[in-house]
């Protein structure tokens, strides 16, 4: 392999002979280490992330099934989903808990933000609080929230008994199913967006806010003109990756109700896992995924391109 | 008292908040609190509500241990843990050194390239990854063009090889190399250390806040993750803490929740207090990379 060196200086020509070969030498010892670091994780990247994200788009246009090669059938896959009213309905369920699920979290995650921002007493411990679920699994979230949701002997109903409302069947109720796992999406989402948005209140400049209160402004002003704008950015950050994560909502919902009650939960990722791994519809299935993919590549590459001043890329 | 009211208006906004804050952070936990609660009671303790156990089963933790495999559940997530993590420590810092602080023909194309790949949602990959590890060429019967077996599906490769390397590690490296100053690796080139050698013993430790962020995130999500081993394995003795937790959760009928909430604590716990002593590589991992949530 012959790497050549990055850009000579100028004065190259000048320099004496043996130092300009050692520099060379050097140069291209660097390169050469550099390709024997870089290339294992790239080889690896390639053949188990890049392969299959490409392979993904491919069987999109196949009848294949996991047994066997499928034939090349064009869009067919894609018209067949556009009149599938199970994926249709998996889709807007999924576009339904996205809309319930990210802006709900979004601002409580904001107004926590804002708070443990200020000095107060114990704003470690109220940090951890916040971010726990986040770092605990899924599966032991969704079963101990499938126990809270226990129509018989669940917290659930006690709440509600305790505020005098009558009690639900939560995830056995078709029409309670869906709200019932929002709130847990929003529960298990909401400390990693408080760490975002407390990340950005903590680079906003305390001169400003000092400056504005010096002018008089309240601190409600102070927070509407100051904070506000300067977490514009940030905002549209959290927006985009907390669209992108609702739409991957699985393990939740296989766990707790596993698509029912009578597909009351059947939301994008199930329905791609059913269709593969269940019916056996690699082609079709792949189909749903490319759909999924664009939806979620569009926002999140919006997302980083909102932040890449912020990281100098 | 005019002049005491300004001091103590900011006060009273300061308990209101605390107490506000307190209230959500109570609801943050309460899930985990009756958790816990729930696995200390005795199995027909649970046919109605309550806060409180009766008295303290603890036995209920080694039942449960004997009620299903967990305690193989948990001897599989150790080792999809430490087999995950220790190339991924290898190979991702490696490549995010090698992308931040040596010369390479087009290093930036290819950082664009890892970028691209990290907005992959796994989600994705699944069904084609599956593909991919069953046709792996010579093994489980495949032939060299990966025909005629079932590859790799159902051993521990499938569970530990996809994820040795990740961009998103690659990614978090080479923010951090990128910052350290290349004149200590020019230094050591003049005392005639190898290049590899300079990484090894010279830039490498001075990263160790990146390995140390780069292991937390892997560790959570090695231990965390459920989607692929469901896929991709079929026999009991390799699937993980997460399968076992959610096999004994659907137990059709009869849950016997002071059991499964005993595991979930088991569950759960080694990651609250991962989190709890690396918080601060935790959250400087994610206001690099804002993943998850």
């Amino acid at each position: 392999m012959t790497v050549e060196t990055l850009e000579r200086p100028v004065g190259a020509a000048a320099d004496e002979r043996p130092d300009r070969r050692r520099r060379g030498g050097v140069e291209r010892a660097k390169a050469r280490a550099g390709w024997l670091l870089l290339a294992p994780a790239l080889l690896h990247s390639v053949i188990f992330i890049a392969l299959p994200g490409l392979m993904a788009v491919y069987l999109s246009f196949t009848n294949a099934r996991v047994a066997g090669q499928g034939t090349w059938i064009g869009l067919q896959n894609y018209v067949d989903l556009f009149a599938d009213a199970q994926f249709l309905s998996a889709l807007k369920r999924t576009l339904l808990y996205t809309i319930a699920v990210v802006p709900v979290a979004m601002a409580l995650s904001l107004v926590v933000a804002v708070g443990l921002n200020q000095k107060i007493p114990g704003r470690a411990l109220f940090r951890t609080l916040f971010y726990v679920p986040v770092v605990t699994s899924s599966v032991a979230v969704a079963a101990v929230w499938l126990w809270i949701y226990n129509p018989a002997a669940g917290l659930g109903n006690q709440v509600l008994s305790f505020f005098g409302l009558a009690r639900s069947g939560w995830l056995t109720d078709p029409d309670v199913a869906l709200p019932a796992l929002m709130v847990v999406g929003v529960w298990q989402g909401l400390g990693a967006k408080m760490i975002i948005y407390l990340a950005a209140l903590q680079s906003i400049s305390p001169d400003l806010i000092e400056a504005a209160t010096l002018d008089g402004a309240s601190r409600w002003q102070t927070f509407w003109n100051v904070t506000w704008p300067g977490l514009a950015p940030v905002h549209f950050f959290v927006l985009v990756t907390s669209i992108a994560s609702s739409f991957q909502v699985f393990d939740l919902v296989y766990v707790t109700t596993g698509g029912g009650p009578a597909n009351a939960t059947n939301v994008l990722t199930f329905d791609i896992f059913t269709n593969a791994f269940e019916r056996l519809h690699i082609g079709y299935a792949s189909a749903e995924t490319v759909i999924m993919l664009v939806f979620v590549g569009i926002l999140i590459s919006l997302g980083r391109l909102s932040l890449r001043d912020r990281e100098g890329l | 008292m005019s002049s005491v009211a300004p001091a103590s208006r900011p006060a009273v906004g300061k308990v209101l908040l605390v107490v506000v804050l307190a209230a959500g952070g109570f609801l943050m936990i309460v899930p985990f609190l009756w958790m816990i609660l729930t696995s200390f009671k005795s199995l027909n303790e649970v046919n109605s509500f309550s806060w409180l156990p009766d008295r303290i089963a603890l036995m209920n933790y080694v039942d449960a241990l004997r009620a299903a495999p967990f305690a193989m559940y948990f001897r599989n997530s150790l080792i999809v843990v430490v087999g995950q993590t220790i190339p991924v420590l290898l190979l991702s810092t490696a490549a995010g050194y090698a992308l931040a602080q040596l010369p390479l023909r087009g290093s930036r194309g290819i950082l664009t390239c890892f970028i691209i790949l990290l907005i992959v949602p796994f989600q994705v990959l699944i069904v084609p990854l599956f593909l991919v590890v069953r046709r792996i060429p010579l093994a489980g019967g495949n032939d060299i063009l990966g025909q005629g077996g079932t590859g790799w599906l159902n051993t521990w490769a499938a569970l530990i090889v996809p994820f040795i390397s990740a961009p998103l590690f690659t990614f978090l490296a080479r923010q951090f190399f990128v910052s350290l100053p290349a004149e200590l690796a020019d230094a050591a080139r003049v005392d005639g250390v190898s290049e590899i050698g300079i990484f090894v013993r010279i830039m490498a430790p001075l990263a160790t806040p990146a390995f140390v962020t780069i292991t937390l995130f892997n560790v959570e999500s090695a231990w965390n993750g459920f989607i692929w081993p469901l896929v991709a394995t079929s026999s009991e003795s390799l699937r993980p803490l997460q399968f076992g937790l959610a096999t004994f959760a659907q137990g059709q009928g009869s849950v016997q929740w002071p059991f499964l909430m005993a595991m979930s604590a088991l569950a759960t716990l080694p990651m609250i207090l991962l989190f709890v002593f690396g918080q601060r590589y935790f959250i400087a991992g994610m206001a690099t990379s804002g993943i998850k949530g």
